[in-house]
């Protein structure tokens, strides 16, 4: 073994130690044929996966093999990379880092799709937002006429594309011709523009592993282990590519997820994928149950909102506090006692408390526009993490983040690391054509950020000089990724004197990945996997929280959605560390008119089960 | 894992030049046809002991054909590489540069190309970048550590190599060593050096031996004062565990010999077979998956029977069916030795020929023969020391007999074929089969000397040999032969020439009977041989073509013909048969077209 090996072998192995004491995380650690680790919230799942990673890819793997690691958001594969780099485990041809898009692209359509046949425009771009819409509602119109409208076909027209996933095959028969009709015309438009989607590469990246035995070969050589996070997310494609890898192709599994935080049904991911695995002959299957995170009473309350039984143990003393209070005079009502009263007290009440401590999680963007008029007036600087936020995000945004952290502090701390913002950099410039400058693109960004390294500067103003030293000529140059053009631009605005913004600096620009200072607004689904000494549920009435659709569906005996929103509330309390505020009207307003169906059935049965009053 | 075929254009002498190529390769060329130049060619994409500022090309690298390079005259060099998809390490490393799926083929390639952005036509150096890349896709853009586990390395004429052994650190013995080192128990090797150690100070301090070291201590002490004093000590290599198993040295002729006592021949033969281990011992450790092995010109240091011994059995290794263990090295030769070419793979020639402004390469990769073929055509070349391969033109011929004449009946028309490098060929029988293709596949200009043979209707069997010759060598073209005059019409325009009976006969009706009889009495100035000869050629007897060949064969054909050869130098005739005369024209035209 080389010296290299070695040290590494040290870091991860005195990590590992830390594993030990829990004998469910020491037997992931000492799993060696396929496994499938259920994790509960706060069970340390992500250490136990990144740890085993950095052991697999010293001891199990011999260069010039490799590692693939399979993540569902962008969010999680940042996350991973990070956790991995601080085991001296860095990505390389050896290891990729990625979501599972960016895995069949990579991985599978870009060396493989031409060989196999498969028709693809030349060069490929990745549709934006905006480009699918547009696209969808031109197809749409072509096939169905004008009257129709884009908004009530798009859950279909998804789910379609995400679950026929056999429509390629010959003999292929679509139970809805009509919505069959939509993709087909979709996808001709896509590829005359020279672009492809996250549906289709995956789709590719199915069709190209299960078509042909040399696909699967070449992979299984690259990549002998498959480790995959957060499988309870995985749409059913991604599902059908790891069975086939792994219990066809005979690669090496390594999945972790917890169906109870399955929370992404609306994109056809289902809890009972994971379940199956875990069940089969030839898996290991792992269970954690100590919650690292959770006092007792939230994981009575957590378990109660779910509806089942896990019995997790805590392994803290305290039990965690949960209030209830009720804002009889609606949504506006606890946007303010949120801003006014909650907020400040919390914070005086923590040790060391800083605003970045307190989390409000909400179901989407329309409440998180109520909450974040009412902070912002009462002169909060907050993250707001929904569709409704300002400025956008896209790898490149989150990229400008790392930059203005390392000008902010990271050339003195470390983090982020230079390397890392110049190898996502270079990263970006991937497939841009071979006669661009690798080497002056590097110069270009690292003298920017030598000489930049102002703090206390205004983001505007960074971002303009940033734009004029060294991206524009990469932005306008159409190396980078479609779209982030457009992102940047919106960004810029964001920060304009007079913008929304206009007081943000360096630093403040720098800490949108959790900063000091700065109060957390986000969806329930955008705080998956993160943490807070405290949270504020908001919004939790009968007909938001379960919402309309699940309790007509319920009515009709059908109970998936039901037991999704069972989920989507436990994973918001599950966040919590140490307090949970749950907040409720009695009513809530919709389409102008208000509904009064009383607090959520879910905040009722917790409040019974764990002895607290409504408020 | 092997190089399949490689493409290079508009680089040196190169404008345009793609080949396949076998396992093994043994390159083969004139001096300046370039050899070294494919080489280093290679060596662009796969040594990664070459540093990136030689991957910076000058102007004058470029096609010598072109004056003044514009923005499209790039510099490209593609290796194929294949058989690699049943390792699983090798896959993994090629995998991503797929070129055709069944069976795998991996493609690397190297381009000098002027930058995309430039307003007008590239002018130095400055205005060129290169990339590696793979799979013929630019952005998929490949770095050093590629190279790194499937090196191409360079031995530069094995002559280092007695120096090599002796230095430590460059020593293939290094590796092999440091291997034993790392299985050793550590306390056993402790106790040998503690037991070397003491045996080592007992001579040292042996008196007679102290005495010596002191007397050199003295004297230099008086030479340079005590301050410079090197404090004398006779006594064995250093003796430190790890470094005991290092000062180990190979001996040979069971151990009464060192290294440097070996011939140059000995030496290079060790050298190249700790090589071989050592690659294979890299592989098997995981520090790389497979090695190139470039030799350039090995004859420069090494015996002829050396260079037959060393080379014959490497290079001719064929992979055998079912075999798991694929080699873990390839070696490319360069060479003009006729003795290594001679032990050559059959299909392993890559043959350059240059015409002073353009070279080309052509390579045996493709011939389609039987294994058994195969096999004869390598014993032939391997007896005859290849000179078919260096030959500007080649006359096949059945038997000595020709063998022995054409050449003397060719200097009296006034050719020589030596200096015309036109050689005759003798395929000892009537299989041209095999040796046609070859030379058909290295595009060398050959003609086929075949006798009539006639049947007992008349019909020469040399022209049912010819048609069945022309079908095998020209299998795409339609053949419509309805007479026996048109097939001989086809065969003498594709260099097959057929005489009306045997060589031996063509050339008695040809004119040379004086010579004939004048080489019989020379043989046996009495009996019955030379009496019927006599008796033909005085007219007194009917010529009986039977007996006359039953005569000669009974003198066996290859004495016989060397002493006609004799007859007819003395007898400065200048009588050749038409069919023969037509051959060598033919060979000649093609062979030496100025």
């Amino acid at each position: 073994m080389s010296k290299n090996a070695l040290i590494q072998t040290n870091v991860y192995g005195a990590a590992a130690e830390t594993l030990r004491d829990n004998d469910r995380q020491w037997a992931a650690y000492e799993s060696q044929g396929n496994c499938v680790v259920l994790a509960g919230p706060g069970s340390g799942k992500t250490k136990t996966l990144t740890i085993k990673l950095a052991r697999m890819l010293a001891e199990d793997v011999l260069p010039p093999r490799g590692i693939a690691c399979i993540t569902y958001t962008r969010a999680c594969a940042g996350e991973l990379s990070h956790r991995l780099d601080a085991l001296g485990v860095t990505e390389s041809p050896r290891l990729f880092i990625g979501t599972v898009h960016s895995f069949c692209f990579q991985e599978l359509v870009m060396p493989f799709g031409r060989l196999a046949g498969i028709d693809l425009p030349e060069p490929v771009a990745v549709a934006t937002e905006s480009d699918r819409s547009g696209i969808f509602a031109a197809s749409l119109e072509a096939v169905h006429g004008r009257d129709e409208k884009p908004f009530d076909w798009l859950q279909r027209f998804g789910s379609f594309r995400r679950t026929n996933l056999d429509r390629y095959r010959d003999g292929f028969t679509p139970d809805d011709p009509d919505v069959a009709a939509v993709v087909t015309e979709y996808e001709k438009r896509l590829r005359k523009a020279g672009l492809t989607d996250f549906e289709q590469m995956v789709e590719l990246g199915l069709r190209l592993v299960e078509e042909h035995d040399w696909v699967r070969k070449s992979l299984r050589a690259k990549f002998p282990i498959l480790v995959v996070d957060e499988y309870q997310d995985m749409v059913p494609a991604l599902d059908r590519l790891v069975r086939t890898l792994c219990f066809q192709e005979g690669i090496r599994l390594f999945a972790v997820g917890d169906p109870d935080q399955s929370i992404y049904g609306f994109q056809d991911a289902s809890p009972d994928l994971l379940l199956e695995l875990a069940k089969r002959k030839d898996v290991e299957s792992v269970q954690l149950r100590l919650n690292y995170r959770c006092g007792q009473q939230i994981i009575a309350a957590a378990e109660t909102a779910l509806g089942q039984r896990r019995d997790y143990r805590s392994s803290k003393r305290e039990p965690g506090s949960i209030t209830i209070h009720k804002r009889p005079l609606g949504l506006e009502d606890q946007a303010k006692f949120i801003a006014e009263e909650l907020v400040p007290k919390i914070v005086n009440r923590l040790p060391n408390g800083d605003p970045s401590d307190v989390a409000v999680l909400y179901r989407d963007y329309t409440t998180g526009s109520v909450i974040a008029r009412e902070v912002q007036r009462c002169g909060w600087d907050f993250i707001r993490l929904d569709r409704g936020n300002p400025l956008p995000q896209s790898p490149f945004t989150d990229w400008l983040h790392d930059c203005a952290a390392w000008c902010a502090q990271g050339w003195k701390t470390g983090h982020p690391r230079l390397s890392r913002i110049i190898a996502d950099w270079l990263g970006f410039h991937r497939y841009a054509p071979p006669d661009l400058d690798r080497r002056k693109l590097q110069v270009d960004l690292v003298c920017f950020l030598q000489a930049h390294r102002a703090p206390d500067e205004f983001a505007f103003q960074w971002l303009t000089r940033f734009r004029d030293a060294a991206l524009d000529r990469y932005l306008t140059a159409g190396s980078l990724s479609r779209g982030e053009d457009e992102n940047f631009a919106k960004l810029l605005k964001a920060f304009e004197p007079k913008g929304a913004f206009a007081a943000f600096t360096v630093r403040a620009l720098g800490g949108q990945g959790g900063a000091k200072g700065h109060l957390n607004l986000m969806t329930l689904h955008n705080a998956k996997g993160l943490e807070f000494p405290a949270v504020i549920i908001p919004d939790l009435e009968q007909g938001r929280l379960p919402n309309y659709y699940a309790l007509k569906d319920l009515a009709a005996h059908n109970d998936r959605q039901y037991r999704e929103d069972r989920r989507l509330f436990y994973v918001g309390l599950t966040r919590s560390i140490s307090e949970i505020h749950l907040l409720w009207s009695g009513w809530y307003q919709t389409k102008g008119f208000g509904k009064q169906n009383g607090p959520s059935q879910f905040l009722v049965e917790v409040a019974k089960a764990i002895g607290l009053p409504l408020g | 894992m092997h190089i399949c075929r490689v493409e290079i254009i508009n680089f040196r002498n190169f404008e345009h030049v793609v080949f396949g190529c076998g396992r093994n390769v043994v390159l083969l060329g004139e001096n300046k046809a370039g050899k070294s130049n494919l080489l280093f060619a290679l060596r662009l994409v796969l040594d990664p002991s070459l540093p990136d500022s030689a991957r910076k090309l000058r102007m004058e690298d470029i096609w010598d054909g072109i004056e003044n390079p514009g923005p499209d005259d790039i510099v490209k060099i593609s290796i194929d590489l294949m058989d690699f998809e049943h390792d699983e390490n090798q896959l993994a490393l090629l995998a991503d540069h797929l070129v055709q799926p069944e069976p795998m083929v991996a493609r690397l390639t190297y381009v000098w190309e002027p930058r995309k952005g430039l307003k007008e036509s590239p002018r130095k150096e400055s205005d060129y970048d290169f990339n590696v890349y793979g799979g013929d896709r630019p952005e998929n853009r490949i770095y050093g550590d590629l190279r790194r586990r499937l090196p191409m390395e360079l031995l530069h004429a094995l002559r280092d190599c007695e120096a090599d052994l002796a230095r430590w650190t460059r020593s293939p013995l290094r590796p092999l060593l440091d291997e034993a080192v790392k299985n050793m128990d550590a306390a056993e090797l402790t106790e040998y050096a503690e037991k070397i150690e003491e045996a080592s100070n007992a001579l040292t301090e042996a008196i007679e031996i102290k005495e010596q070291a002191e007397k050199l201590d003295e004297q230099l002490r008086g030479m340079v004062g005590t301050n410079q004093a090197l404090d004398i000590l006779l006594r064995f290599a250093p003796v430190a565990p790890d470094r005991l198993v290092r000062s180990l040295r190979i001996f040979i002729d069971g151990g009464k010999r060192g290294v440097s006592d070996a011939s140059l021949g000995s030496t290079n033969l060790l050298f190249f077979a700790l090589k071989m281990l050592e690659y294979r011992q890299l592989v098997d450790e995981g520090d790389r998956e497979h090695t190139f092995l470039a030799i350039e010109e090995p004859e420069a240091h090494l015996h002829p029977t050396l260079q037959r011994l060393v080379f014959r059995n490497y290079l001719r290794l064929r992979q055998e069916e079912g075999d798991e263990k694929l080699p873990e090295a390839n070696v490319w030769v360069s060479t003009h030795s006729p003795h290594i070419a001679s032990v050559a793979p059959i299909d392993g020639f890559v043959l350059l020929r240059s015409n002073g402004k353009t070279t080309t390469a052509v390579s045996s990769a493709q011939l389609k023969l039987s294994e058994k073929a195969k096999e004869d055509l390598e014993r032939y070349l391997d007896v005859s020391r290849g000179e078919m391969l260096f030959a500007r033109g080649v006359i096949l011929v059945e038997g000595d007999a020709e063998k022995f004449l054409i050449p003397v009946l060719a200097k009296a028309q006034g050719i020589d074929l030596d200096e015309s490098g036109i050689v005759i060929c003798s395929v000892s029988g009537t299989n041209f089969g095999p040796y046609a293709k070859l030379l058909e596949t290295l595009n060398i200009p050959y003609a086929i000397l075949t006798d009539g043979d006639p049947d007992e209707d008349g019909v020469l069997n040399g022209l049912r040999r010819a048609e069945a010759l022309l079908e095998k060598l020209y299998p795409d073209v339609k053949w419509d032969l309805p007479t026996w005059d048109q097939t001989d019409e086809a065969a003498t325009a594709h260099g097959i020439f057929v005489n009306s009976h045997t060589f031996e006969v063509a050339l008695y009706e040809g004119g040379l009977e004086q010579e004939f009889d004048s080489a019989m009495t020379s043989i046996s100035k009495t009996g019955k041989r030379t009496e019927r000869m006599a008796a033909w050629v005085l007219g007194i007897e009917e010529f009986d073509a039977s007996q006359f060949l039953t005569d000669i064969e009974e003198v066996s054909k290859g004495r016989f013909a060397q002493r006609l050869a004799a007859c007819i130098v003395e007898s400065k005739t200048v009588c050749c048969p038409d069919y023969v005369q037509n051959a060598i024209k033919y060979v000649q035209e093609r062979a030496n077209p100025d």
